[in-house]
């Protein structure tokens, strides 16, 4: 019998093949067409603004501190009195992220007390120097009418829009996870894009209801 | 029931009886003269503690025995009169300052004498500027007249008395917050022990005593302390000044002799409620004692065992009277308000939990109550003064943290239904 | 119940152990492994049970009761619970009131992820807080000094602060004010938090209340890394932990060292790091280029240094190391004698004592037995000033009842606390020392306060301008008591560890006479060569090079025309002579050299150093240092290879392990003892070797510099114009006002009042506004000594004064 149904083998497989053919194809045609990213996919960082233009980050590091590859590096300084950069005592004066180093996790946008970095849906970051790969405060820090920046112009390969997607896992753990408070959106959003629209299991958001607005 | 010792004096000279004349002329310093003449100092400690004279400040310890406390051998020795009366509702010392001065000379004179005193304080509470006056004037006199100073009535004695003004701190008549105040420095309770006796003033061997305490002494050498011991029931034997006030027909100082009842020293002595209106509730003895309801209390005797049993004290004698059109939510707010005001700020517990629980209960006066405030507020409560008990457990370093607690336990108790009325129904002030 | 008799067993939480009689629950729990949260009692100071969390609940014949364990004494037999629900129940409430009123804004504060607030909120705290109503406001941080500022929102008033800084340190600047729930920290109007120990209060503060406004913002703790050394600011070596984040050291904290500074620091100790970062360091080698210096590679710069002192032979000598490591100040010891073949050397300017007697006098004090001493006598600098970590331990010491006789010129920090203040006219010192001696008229009392049980004798040079002499004849004084001991005061950081290394004409490595046959037959068997004879000391090198006898200088670490009280001579000499400095900066000194090499610094380097009572303890690297210094020992070894010799000084470990055999008193000690257990806290290395010169018995006549000029008291203060100091912007704006202070009746005979000027003739002419000082000795100035103002006065024993009157007046 072994014979045989050795002689099938080959046909079986191109019975794959055949059915397969006739199949919707799940290829993309990427850069030119993308797809929807879900909703919390860890994508680039941005710093954000509260709506009056002040910088949501006070220069607190405990991003850096609870990050595991350790490619944070922030530096506080105390805010001028006269024109202060951030509510309080402190900003962030310095804040560069190593995106070489970075593994995407998250844990600084749950660490972060602020909500000022959080994550968007943009991944794009390929760069031709390592020291390209460091990005400063000058490129994370949202422009004060809350536009987020890139060190590259928006092509085939940068899309900007990907940079105003976001957010959306937030609520999940925000803030501390009670049932009650489900539905209540507890945290400032970023000055152009208003409170995020509920989310899944919030609010009585159907699956129907659902989806990228 | 007519038995006067502290008061006969200025009842029947209203006018004079606070100068030096008259108080000569009614029988004034004879027991210094007998004492300093005829007894031994030895023998005038002997009479105070056969009096069983309790402390009239609060406490109600015994005289001759925290008398006895001071250690034999360390001198110099230091007599600290307690004249800081500032709990609300308390004003018998102040007639005893302001009409009877003497009266409390001699019997500083006598007890440092007992004592082995030579150097005596007077601390009077800051607001009490005509008492301190008068008592000035009568420390000056006697000093003139030889019953103070350098070798008083030539028996070799020397006793210096000197009278400190507050600067308005009622935690100050707290016995070390006081001799604090008095060395200068912030009037904040010491840690006991070292207590006063053995370290305090100056680290120095002290005796606190109450002005009330201190006026009794004189009658008590001149009429021997078994005269004394007689009146009245075995364990507060003696007379005692109360401060009735509130809703009674006759507010005001009476001395009495221990052992009526309430129902007779409200319904009697102070002349019953006005308008006809029933009695609500009552604070037996200053504000930081539990409060007596007529249901429970009217038949209990005023004693200090009695009352104590009954889960509240005597204290400073201050009697505070509430009709049933009282607010006891505000009468409530009004007490922990005082005591949060005069936290001195020291102890965690007492400093925030006093502040607190004013808060709450403003806000369940003012119609902003939530249900969970109830249990928020016992439970604060029970901070500062663990099991909510009586006599209070502390957390704190003395008890004027777990005062404000009682008028808190007291309102829960007896009036809950009215606290909870206020936070389902809302605001009935402001 | 417990066997010994210094013990009594209590029961903790159902477990017997035995702990010291008398000791306080809190500290007997802690130390039996059971914790106890506390905020307001602090090891080193006394309980005052206010924050209420140590509450634990002790059995009492009434019953249970809840006591704070901070206030309680152990008693045998007692029986405590700390963690019953009613204990739970008490630390939940007292964090709960605790955080009503804090502003939680622990992400912006400095002392958030070491906060004592935070950590035990976590453990002990109820979780969640049932607090609605608005918190208490005040206006976010309040500079109250330049050091410190005080953010009173986040206070929880544990009183800290306020209790060290009128039990330890003696200067209540900081204090309660208002009551209840108004109590807030603050200073008294008009009165800035001035402590030469303020930054102790931001150490202990358990919240962010206090801060440090030179760290503030500059690190979080978690992003620290942190090594043990020791301070070397001065010759207490007090304790430290050095933290850097981004390899630059941005905090210096206090250890508890239970022998040296028991956890305290002076402000100088603590902000001193900054110096490390200044942007005028010196990084890179220099050679001299007509009026500045051009860079220089190491190869080229230590090719020219070698060849010149080849040329001179033997007319070379060294100055310095009293700042360097032991191993450094050794290397610098054989490369000089070894390698140059120099018998002249010396680690001191003649502003300290007698090598010999510094070293090792006998019988030698250690600084903890001022805390069972019966007297104390303090002849020598204002300790506040000069040695502020032993001030607080002289402090300590007479508080508890020991009695302090404090001699000197004029008021001292120690004066409050002192059983006997005793004045004199610089100059005057050996009269007043027979008088003491002899107990005559108003020094009988203090001599009566000396007569009787242990004394220790602080003794050093009160003022630049009195002869070390002084001290010697103090010493042999002291030394005529039954039980006294004598601890040297000498200030400069590591200037006993550089004696112990031989830095001085007179002494060999390990505390031995230059004339010791035994041991220079074994140094010259190690180190090829030994000079003979006795070398020049500090002044006569000078003036040697002035005057072109000495060819070339080397300098390592030090700063003559600062630091040398004839600075009119430092100059002329290091003008004259070929000069490598090693150095930190281009100083007023190495402004003069024909090198400048550039040398690591605190924190960059490991080594050992030897403080004042002669206690060996090891500093720790954390940082690389900048640019292409290198620890001194690197480029002396470098240097000798240049000239043809080899020092094998290629590692610490091994430099130290060669003192250690060729050094007596440093015999048996292995680099590692340093890291672990006792060693820790540093060994005191025994004496032995030198006998030392008590040369002057007190009725030397020569001793007696009597003038009819006014005498001079020429005395450092804490923030000086000093190298360190001057790199420092924090401390550098807290130098004193230069200033001549004058007795008021001085004043009055020259007619002068305060703020008017007058002009001082020392060695050079300076011109200083009056300060009247009725605490000064009449017929005295006193100048603070090494401010850019007074730096040219120099040290003699009286100065002319000149009123300088204004034009027209």
């Amino acid at each position: 019998m072994s014979w045989f149904a050795g002689l099938l083998g080959p046909w079986r497989g191109f019975a794959v093949t055949l059915r397969q053919m006739f199949r919707p194809k799940v290829t993309t045609q990427y850069p030119e067409e993308k797809r929807v990213k879900p909703q919390r996919f860890h994508g680039r960082h941005v710093l954000n603004r509260y709506p009056d233009g002040m910088e949501k980050c006070i220069g607190c590091e405990l991003c850096a501190g609870v990050c595991p590859a350790r490619c944070i590096y922030v530096r506080g300084a105390d805010n001028p009195p006269e024109d202060p950069v951030s509510p309080g005592e402190r900003f962030g004066y310095v804040y560069e992220i190593n995106m070489l180093r970075c593994i995407f996790c998250a844990l600084c946008v749950e660490a972060c007390p602020t909500e000022a970095i959080t994550m968007t849906h943009l991944f794009e970051m390929s760069v031709t120097s390592r020291e390209d790969a460091i990005y400063t405060k000058d490129e994370l820090l949202v422009e004060p009418d809350g536009t987020p920046r890139h060190p590259q112009p928006e092509g085939p390969l940068v899309d900007l829009d990907e940079l105003r997607r976001g957010h959306g896992w937030l609520r999940a753990t925000a803030p501390s996870g009670r049932a009650a408070y489900e539905g209540i959106v507890a945290w400032t959003p970023s000055a152009t894009y208003g409170e995020p629209p509920p989310e899944r299991g919030q609010a009585g958001v159907t699956d129907e209801t659902d989806g990228e607005s | 029931m007519t038995e006067r010792i502290l008061t006969a004096r200025m009842e029947a000279h209203p006018a004079d009886s606070h100068t030096l004349a008259r108080y000569e002329a009614t029988g004034g310093y004879t027991a210094l003269r007998k004492a300093l003449g005829e007894m031994s100092p030895a023998d005038v400690a002997a009479e105070v503690k056969a009096s069983n004279l309790r402390g009239r400040g609060g406490a109600g310890f015994p005289t001759g025995v925290k008398w006895g406390f001071l250690p034999e051998d360390l001198r110099p020795r230091y007599l600290v009169v307690n004249a800081d009366e500032s709990e609300p509702g308390t004003f018998k010392d102040r007639i005893l300052l302001e009409r009877d001065p003497h009266q409390l000379v001699e019997g500083i004179a006598l007890a440092s004498y007992a004592l082995d005193v030579h150097h005596a304080f007077v601390y009077v509470r800051g607001e009490y500027p005509k008492p301190a006056r008068r008592l000035q004037r009568a420390v000056d006199e006697a000093y003139e007249a030889g019953y103070l100073g350098t070798n008083i009535l030539g028996s070799g004695f020397d006793l210096e008395v000197t009278i400190h003004l507050g600067a308005g701190a009622y935690i100050c008549g707290e016995e070390t917050a006081l001799l604090n105040s008095l060395e200068g420095r912030r009037g904040e309770p010491r840690i006991k022990p070292p207590f006063p006796a053995v370290a305090g003033l100056y680290a120095k061997p002290t005796i606190v005593n109450n002005v009330e305490t201190i006026s009794t002494v004189p009658w008590i050498v001149a009429h021997g302390g078994r005269a004394y011991a007689a009146i009245g029931p075995e364990r507060s034997c003696g007379t005692r000044l109360f401060s009735l006030s509130g809703h009674v027909n006759r507010p005001g100082d009476y001395e009495i002799v221990m052992g009526m009842t309430w129902r007779d020293l409200i319904f009697d002595v102070g002349g019953g409620i006005p308008d006809g209106k029933a009695l609500k509730a009552w604070i037996p003895g200053g504000a930081s004692a539990p409060w007596f309801v007529p249901d429970e209390h009217l038949d209990t005797f005023v004693t200090i065992d009695d009352c104590a049993a009954a889960g509240s004290m005597l204290g400073s004698g201050a009697v505070v009277v509430m009709d049933e059109t009282t607010d006891v939510v505000a009468a409530a707010h009004r007490i922990v308000k005082f005591f949060a005001h005069e936290s001195c700020g020291q102890c965690t517990p007492c400093r925030e939990g006093t502040t607190w629980m004013e808060r709450i209960l403003w806000r369940i006066l003012h119609g902003e109550g939530r249900p969970a405030d109830l249990d928020l507020l016992l439970d604060v409560a029970d901070n500062i003064s663990p099991g909510l008990r009586w006599p209070p457990a502390m957390t704190t370093i003395c008890p004027l943290g777990p005062s404000a607690v009682s008028p808190i336990t007291s309102i829960m108790r007896y009036f809950r239904d009215e606290v909870e009325a206020k936070i389902t129904r809302g605001a009935t002030v402001g | 119940m417990a066997d010994a008799p210094d013990q009594v067993s209590i029961t903790l939480d159902g477990r017997v152990v035995e702990v010291p009689r008398g000791a306080l629950l809190i500290a007997a729990a802690i130390e039996a492994g059971t914790y106890i949260p506390h905020f307001c009692w602090h090891p080193r100071m006394k309980p005052v049970g206010m924050c209420r969390m140590c509450l634990v609940e002790i059995d009492t014949p009434r019953g249970k009761m809840l006591t704070t364990s901070c206030t309680t004494p152990v008693a045998d037999g007692m029986v405590v619970e700390t963690s019953s629900p009613v204990v739970k129940k008490a630390q939940e409430g007292v964090i709960e009131f605790l955080l009503i009123n804090h502003p939680l804004d622990c992400p912006v504060c400095d002392k958030g992820g070491e906060c004592p607030l935070q950590d035990q909120t976590l453990a002990y705290g109820p979780g969640d807080g049932r607090f609605v109503e608005e918190k208490r406001h005040y206006p976010k941080p309040i500079p109250i000094s330049d050091l410190v500022a005080l953010d009173r929102e986040r206070c929880i008033l544990c009183a800290r602060c306020t209790r060290f800084s009128e039990e330890i340190s003696g200067d209540p600047l900081i204090e309660f004010v208002d009551r209840g729930n108004h109590v807030e920290v603050n200073t008294f109007p008009n009165h800035p938090f001035t402590s030469y120990f303020s930054g102790n209060t931001v150490q202990i503060c358990p919240v962010g209340a206090l801060t440090a406004r030179p760290y503030r913002f500059r690190a979080r703790p978690w992003d620290l890394e942190a090594v043990e050394a020791v301070s070397t600011v001065d010759s207490v070596h007090s304790k430290v932990s050095l933290e850097a984040s981004m390899n630059e050291i941005v905090r210096i904290s206090g250890v508890d060292c239970d022998p040296t500074n028991q956890g305290w620091l002076s402000d100088k100790d603590r902000f001193v790091y900054e110096h490390l970062l200044a942007d005028d360091r010196v990084v890179v080698p220099l050679i001299a280029n007509g009026d500045g210096f051009r860079e220089a590679s190491w190869g080229e710069a230590v090719g020219l240094a070698a060849s010149r002192l080849a040329d001179l032979g033997g007319a070379v000598a060294g100055l310095g190391g009293a700042r360097s490591t032991n191993e450094d100040a050794y290397v610098f010891s054989r490369f000089l004698r070894g390698v140059v073949g120099t018998p002249h050397l010396d680690a001191q300017l003649d502003d300290g004592l007698a090598p010999e007697f510094a070293a090792a006098v006998e019988p030698r004090a250690l600084i903890d037995d001022l805390d069972d001493a019966d007297a104390i006598l303090l002849w020598g600098p204002d300790l506040k000033e000069e040695l502020p970590v032993l001030y607080l331990r002289v402090r300590k010491a007479a508080t508890a009842g020991a009695k302090l006789v404090v001699v000197h010129p004029r008021r001292t920090g120690l004066d409050d606390v002192a059983a006997h203040t005793i004045r004199y006219r610089p100059g005057e010192g050996p009269a007043l020392l027979r008088r003491l001696a002899a107990g005559e008229g108003d020094l009988a009392e203090a001599r009566d306060a000396l007569g009787a049980g242990k004394v220790v004798a602080l003794v050093g040079r009160p003022g630049l301008a009195e002869p070390a002499e002084l001290a010697e004849a103090v010493a042999a004084f002291a030394l005529t008591l039954d039980d006294a001991r004598i601890l040297p005061l000498v200030r400069r950081g590591n200037v006993f560890g550089a004696l112990d290394m031989g830095l001085a004409p007179t002494l060999l490595p390990g505390r031995v006479s230059v004339d010791d046959a035994e041991r220079r037959r074994a140094l010259a068997a190690r180190w090829g060569s030994l000079p003979d004879g006795v070398g020049m000391g500090a002044t006569d090198i000078l003036e040697a090079a002035a005057s072109g006898r000495i060819g070339a200088l080397v300098l390592l670490g030090v700063d003559p025309v600062r630091d040398h009280p004839r600075p009119d001579l430092a100059r002329r000499a290091l003008e004259r002579a070929f000069v490598v400095a090693l150095d930190l900066f281009v100083t007023d000194s190495t402004r003069h050299a024909d090198v400048v090499l550039p040398v690591a610094g605190l924190g960059e380097i490991q080594g050992t150093v030897t403080n004042l009572e002669g206690r060996v303890q090891k500093l720790n690297r954390v940082v690389p240092p900048p640019g292409q210094a290198r620890p001194a020992w690197s480029i002396l070894d470098d240097l000798a290879a240049a000239l043809g010799s080899e020092l094998e000084a290629d590692a610490v470990e091994k430099i130290f392990e060669e003192l250690a055999t060729l050094a007596p008193a440093y015999e048996g000690l292995t680099w590692d003892r340093f890291d672990w257990a006792e060693g820790r806290d540093g060994v005191v290395v025994p004496l032995e070797g030198v006998t030392p010169p008590l040369r002057h018995v007190p009725s030397d006549p020569g001793l007696a510099v009597v003038s009819e000029r006014p005498a001079l008291h020429l005395a450092r203060v804490l923030y000086d114009d000093g190298v360190l100091v001057r790199h420092c912007p924090s401390l550098a704006s807290l130098a004193p006002e230069a200033a001549a202070h004058l007795h008021p009746r001085d004043a009055s005979v020259l007619a002068v009042r305060e703020g008017d000027r007058v002009r001082l003739e020392g060695v050079g002419v300076v011109e200083l506004p009056v300060v009247l000082d009725p605490t000064l000795a009449e017929g005295t100035v006193y100048v603070p000594f090494n401010l850019a103002e007074t730096a040219a006065l120099g040290a003699v024993p009286s100065v002319r004064i000149d009123v300088v009157r204004e034009a027209g007046s």
